[in-house]
């Protein structure tokens, strides 16, 4: 209750994870602008539940039993016609880049590790919620190392290369900085941040880009 | 210009082409040494694509995609060549493997130019006695070559190449043999015997294959499935072992240490990164590297304090004394991070051909401004003073809201780096 704003907010949120205690212990965690609506542990489930509810959000684990086996990867596509209304986040204890940034291309707007505290999950909700993508400092990590630390001089596709901006954005959440610090060190709003690391998830999303399909190519391999 | 054995000579040997070239061909008007050098070198050297292919077979680099990398200098030194396919191989690669049979192939040829010399200067050989000899030794030693070859490929995975290369070779040490055995037999007798002796013998060996294939297909079958599933049983006790060794004793550790939240915490975090690392190990990473070395040194923090330290890398770089230095002042300050600064310590490695960085941020509202001043001496010596010395820099930037330190070693072209620890 400490920002006006978004105390008013209430957002609905569908639950995704095959293990029961973790799912109580995030419904637990997640403060009060969260209205968890529904639960599921399968990827069916999941898919039917999200069809049902039509939640803003969906707290998504990255590995799910159930389906063709494509874990929350396939939750996404088979929910593809609801994309426009709802947003997905990514919710893993893998570290594994090849579960990651599937995920995220499929569809997903953010990614962060089961570890961070509920008031960091439910700023993330609320983030993903209003249209926003959310990065861990390890998805600006393999986004670093994907899109290559350097701006590229020639690209013949925008979507192919990260502007220094964008880079220099990446980089500092990958350094742990939150997106009020990155603001502050950059001396630009916010918002602004909010708006580069969502043009660097839709580059992510969408390019085809030839060093992101080998670098994800060989991740794959092992 | 036939089968580009001269360019790969060249390529290999550093030399022009077109004086070996003429060298052959003089060599080859000299009572045709030079061909009989020729025709050695295309038979017996490899070509560079099967040096390359074994290369990439070595087990040494299983991830390593096969690129055949074509000599450059030796595919562009051959104007007009028919072919230039054939490069010298990397003798010195292949060396270590093939030494052996070098050394018989050697030695069989010192006895045969023995046998013609004996021959010449009058000794009396029973030739017709010993060429058979020879087929059928030279039969056998070529099969059970392929089985040698066979065991140890079946430890990699079998391609259909190897496969039919290996049934060429069983049938061509079959034929040596089978052809020995007859010339041999024949010496003896009539040429009709022999050829009535051979389909009998060729009949009780047909009869018997055919009462005995159904057993030896089912001996075989089980084989497979047997070595199959002890492979699996392998797997499934190597695992078994593993989660007992860390799984279950940190859980049992946990269970008495439930008293103690730094404890739990700290057991937990400890078996999940060790459990992490046993299941996403990126293979492709040498150890030993600075990443790996961050890490490292990031697990260790972590245990000595019970905090978190988050670290994520982008790129990497081999080890050297300077990255040494690197890694003790990151470490010095994650320590740092770890005793003053409160929640997760945050570890950024990026590194590129022009340098490593290593950035150390921590953020906890339980921050100390007090505890800095008095502390960051020791600060200036271990962090400051050790980059400076190695040709890097370190800038330490401490705020209400946290401190992070950042730590930059610039590629190779930095200042003398034997300058020594002791220097005050």
């Amino acid at each position: 209750m400490n920002e006006a704003g978004t105390a008013l907010r209430s957002v609905r949120v569908v639950v995704v994870d095959d293990h029961t205690i973790f799912r109580s212990g995030l419904k637990a965690d997640l403060d009060s602008r969260i209205d968890v609506v529904g639960e599921a542990g399968t990827v069916d489930d999941a898919v039917r539940v999200i069809a049902e509810q039509r939640p803003e959000v969906v707290l998504l684990d990255v590995h799910l039993p159930g389906g063709l086996g494509g874990g929350g990867r396939e939750v996404i596509t088979k929910s593809a016609p609801l994309l426009g209304t709802t947003s997905f986040l990514a919710l893993s204890v893998s570290d594994a880049a090849e579960d990651v940034v599937a995920v995220i291309r499929a569809g997903a707007r953010g990614y962060v590790t089961k570890t961070i505290s509920g008031a960091e999950i439910s700023d993330a909700v609320i983030r993903v919620a209003d249209g926003d993508a959310v990065f861990s400092p390890r998805l600006a990590g393999f986004v670093l190392d994907a899109f290559g630390t350097s701006p590229a001089e020639i690209a013949d596709d925008e979507l192919d290369r990260l502007s220094a901006r964008e880079l220099e954005v990446m980089r500092l959440i990958a350094r742990g900085y939150s997106y009020k610090e990155v603001a502050k060190e950059l001396f630009i709003s916010i918002k602004t941040v909010e708006t580069h690391v969502s043009a660097v998830l839709r580059k992510l999303q969408l390019s085809s880009r030839h060093e992101l399909t080998k670098w994800a190519a060989e991740r794959r391999l092992l | 210009m036939i089968a580009g054995v001269c360019s790969g000579l060249a390529a290999h040997l550093g030399w022009p082409v077109k004086y070996l070239r003429i060298g052959m061909l003089l060599a080859a008007f000299a009572g045709g040494a030079g061909l009989v050098f020729y025709a050695w070198l295309w038979i017996l050297v490899p070509t560079a694509d099967e040096g390359a292919r074994r290369a990439a077979r070595s087990p040494a680099s299983p991830i390593a995609p096969a690129v055949s990398l074509p000599a450059p200098g030796a595919a562009a030194s051959a104007p007009g060549g028919l072919s230039s396919v054939r490069v010298a191989a990397p003798w010195f690669t292949g060396r270590g493997i093939r030494y052996g049979k070098e050394l018989l192939l050697g030695a069989g040829l010192l006895f045969v130019a023995g046998i013609l010399v004996a021959q010449q200067l009058g000794v009396d050989l029973p030739l017709g006695t010993l060429i058979p000899a020879a087929a059928i030794l030279g039969g056998a030693a070529i099969a059970w070559m392929q089985l040698d070859e066979s065991r140890r490929a079946g430890l990699r995975d079998k391609t259909k190449a190897d496969q039919a290369g290996g049934w060429v070779r069983l049938a061509a040490g079959l034929a040596l043999v089978v052809a020995g055995v007859l010339v041999m037999v024949s010496g003896s007798g009539s040429w009709e015997q022999t050829w009535l002796a051979l389909l009998a013998s060729v009949a009780v060996l047909g009869g018997v294959a055919l009462v005995l294939l159904p057993w030896g297909l089912k001996f075989w079958k089980d084989l497979e499935n047997e070595r199959a599933g002890r492979v699996r049983e392998t797997e499934r006790a190597e695992i078994a072992a593993h989660l007992h060794d860390s799984v279950l004793q940190t859980l049992a550790l946990i269970q008495r240490r439930a008293g103690s939240e730094q404890d739990v915490i700290r057991l937990a975090r400890a078996q999940e990164r060790e459990l992490r690392g046993w299941l996403y190990r990126d293979q492709a990473a040498d150890a030993g590297h600075l990443a790996d070395r961050i890490k490292a040194v990031a697990a260790e923090v972590e245990d000595t304090h019970g905090h978190l330290v988050e670290v994520v890398s982008v790129g990497d770089a081999p080890m050297t004394e300077r990255h040494e230095a690197l890694v003790q002042a990151a470490r010095e300050a994650m320590l740092n991070a770890a005793r003053h600064g409160g929640g997760a310590v945050s570890v950024y490695l990026e590194s590129s051909d022009t340098g490593s960085d290593v950035f150390v941020k921590d953020r906890g509202p339980g921050f100390d401004p007090a505890a800095v001043p008095q502390d960051r001496l020791g600060v200036r010596e271990s962090i400051v003073g050790r980059m400076k010395r190695h040709g890097g820099t370190a800038v330490i930037d401490s705020g209400p809201s946290g401190t992070e330190v950042r730590l930059s070693l610039p590629a190779a072209a930095g200042p003398d780096e034997r300058n020594g620890e002791g220097k005050p």
